[in-house]
């Protein structure tokens, strides 16, 4: 069929389609409001799980991570690297790497006068950290380190747990390499509150010479450096890159590595629309059968004058499936020109969802959740909702098509 | 079977089957249309006048008996070569005009040319250069709502002799006018005949359109019961 035919049919389409108008626009609406929710839903979804794995990489992981060989694996202390300053350095020159942190790292105890808990102790150098994470934006009192003396960042939740203020002592116990078990005391510094209630129970800075002094280690060493990159996108390909450039005694990950339930929670997000899809299209193709099953019940008499003057299976079958299908485009037109300016709206000011932000804040994702428009979303849209409203009227051009025109014109 | 003819029917026989009762609408008719007739089958309602005209059509095929058109043996092309037979080689002119109601005269008559695949521009032209030739010009941008019957029916006409078919079946097209109206209708049908060698075969019992007919037959009973020549 030539594509001159297919313009001057859409043109019948069209107008067949405001023969009843209000029937049209009924359907219309429904599209319409479809389309709406599928956007507003589908970008405020994107955002959400993004916010999640941003805020989770922000919040400690980095993009990329450099260990010694086996520390992913097996963190444990001894499992530490030498010449860190070395590598951070070699590191830093390439060009998709916005900032490189150390850290030493090991689990211990820590212990008030009241109370103890378990700890994941962290040696930074803050300057550094606070350019990686955002660890340094969090504090909700005290102040950050300084990177000098024996001073301490807990969680508000573990500063509770601890019954211990700013300014009062804690101490903290950690296995050596050794096998001797190292101990230290540090005063409260400053309290942060992230948007992780189990981080803000669990992780406690240190400066990292205190931590190396802790632990015994040599005044070089790191058990990891965090990267920040430039964009997110970069990382495995960094990751290939540095690989070849380090030597073989230090492994390098990617966030994808590190949190790979984080990743796949958010590609189980984004497959979990389909089903959204599915049930709103599911929604919409009955209400575009019937009423195309009803438009084309009425005007059976019509295309069997049609066929009698020769008009082909084919074209009668394309004619009924373009009036389906124009509803389908200019339904899916209206619902962006609707979802446009609210989803403007909500990625400038953000969804704010206090009321539900200890439930938010337990994911980590935040009270305000500022949605994201991909092009997948786009896609989506444009493709799946005229793709309803095609589907939707095969049955009905099915059984245009099996009008026999002398049985039709019978009934005129 | 005759060289000459568009169309022509041998003993043929239409049962309808669908009630309790079988209906046999034709009893072995038989009768060859030649080029350039101004034929009238006539007859009284349920005399089988349309069952006939959709057979000679390629509407509807026999149940025995065979129709050909230029020698085709119409029982032996699928639905859609019919289809584009009609399409191609005939033009049809209902009782009712059966306009297409959201089209404008000028697209109701473009509309046949449209589906033949006819270039945009040309088939307005030759839309607009018939609806000139039927004296109907100015009714190009109306739509069929706009217009009486009369001026429909003009438009229906129009539509069927736009694509130059070689037989034009005209299923009684007089029987929603009056008789002034009809008239006029059948002048330009006759004008067409005469002047362009238009083939036209009516089913009717309107005394006017029997009074012009050159050749008659009268059906009776799902059978030719005589034939006029005049």
């Amino acid at each position: 069929m030539r594509l001159r035919d297919t313009i001057g049919l859409t043109r019948v389409a069209w107008r067949n389609l405001w023969r009843n108008r209000r029937r049209t626009l009924i359907v219309l609406s429904s599209v319409v409001v479809g389309v709406f929710v599928l956007v507003l839903f589908d970008t405020l979804n994107l955002g959400m799980v993004a916010q999640m794995l941003d805020n989770h990489l922000r919040l400690h992981v980095g993009h990329v991570q450099i260990h010694r060989e086996g520390y992913h694996a097996n963190p444990a202390v001894e499992q530490f690297f030498q010449d860190a300053a070395t590598v951070q350095q070699q590191v830093a020159t390439h060009p998709e790497v916005q900032a490189v942190a150390p850290r030493v790292l090991a689990h211990g105890l820590l212990s008030s006068a009241y109370n103890n808990g378990g700890v994941q102790l962290v040696g930074i150098v803050p300057e550094a950290e606070s350019l990686v994470t955002f660890i340094a934006k969090q504090l909700v009192a005290g102040r950050y380190l300084h990177g000098e003396g024996r001073e301490i960042l807990i969680g508000e939740r573990l500063a509770r747990k601890l019954e211990v203020r700013l300014g009062d002592r804690v101490v903290a116990m950690a296995a050596r390499p050794d096998g001797q078990i190292g101990s230290e005391v540090f005063r409260v510094a400053g309290l942060f509150r992230t948007v992780s209630a189990d981080f803000d129970r669990t992780m406690a800075f240190i400066p990292i010479d205190q931590a190396r002094a802790l632990l015994g280690l040599p005044s070089d060493a790191a058990h990891e450096l965090v990267l920040l990159l430039n964009d997110a996108r970069q990382a495995e390909t960094l990751k290939a890159h540095l690989q070849s450039a380090l030597p073989d005694t230090l492994e390098v990950l990617t966030y994808r590595d590190i949190v790979p339930l984080l990743v796949m929670q958010r590609d189980l997000y984004a497959q979990m629309m389909y089903l959204i899809y599915l049930i709103i299209g599911v929604a919409l193709i009955f209400g575009i059968i019937n009423a195309m099953l009803m438009a084309v019940l009425e005007r059976l008499p019509e295309f069997g004058v049609l066929r009698a003057i020769g008009m082909s299976e084919g074209r009668l079958f394309l004619l009924v499936s373009l009036e389906s299908l124009l509803i389908g485009l200019l339904g899916t037109a209206l619902g962006w020109g609707l979802s446009l300016p609210v989803y403007a709206y909500l990625a400038h000011h953000g969804l704010n969802l206090a009321a539900f932000s200890e439930a938010l804040t337990a994911f980590g994702i935040g009270a305000v959740i500022y949605p994201r428009l991909t092009f997948r979303v786009v896609w989506n849209a444009w493709l799946i909702i005229p793709l309803v409203a095609w589907l939707g009227a095969l049955y009905p051009a099915w059984r245009a098509l099996h009008v026999e025109p002398v049985e039709a014109m019978r009934a005129v | 079977m005759s060289a000459m003819a568009i169309v022509q029917a041998e003993q043929v026989h239409k049962i309808y089957d669908e009630g309790a009762v079988p209906v046999e609408a034709l009893r072995g008719v038989s009768l060859t249309i030649a080029p350039g007739e101004f034929t009238v089958i006539a007859g009284p309602s349920g005399s089988g006048k349309t069952t006939l005209l959709n057979l000679l059509g390629a509407l509807d095929v026999p149940t025995t008996g065979r129709v050909f058109f230029e020698g085709q043996d119409l029982s032996k092309l699928s639905r859609r070569e019919r289809a584009r037979l009609r399409l191609y080689k005939i033009g049809f002119v209902f009782q009712a005009y059966n306009l297409i109601p959201v089209l404008t005269a000028l697209e109701n008559v473009e509309f046949v040319l449209l589906l033949q695949g006819v270039p945009e521009r040309e088939r307005r032209r030759r839309a607009l250069e018939v609806l000139e030739q039927l004296g109907i010009g100015e009714l190009a941008h109306k739509r069929p709502h706009e217009m009486s019957g009369g001026q429909q029916q003009r438009v229906a006409v129009a539509r069927a002799v736009v694509s130059r078919p070689r037989l034009i079946l005209a299923d009684e097209p007089t029987a929603n006018l009056d008789s002034a109206t009809g008239a006029r209708l059948l002048d330009l049908m006759e004008q067409l005949n005469r002047e362009q060698g238009v083939t036209f075969v009516f089913s009717s019992h309107d005394p006017q359109v029997i009074e012009r007919g050159r050749r008659l037959l009268w059906l009776h009973d799902g059978r030719i019961e005589r034939e006029e020549r005049r």
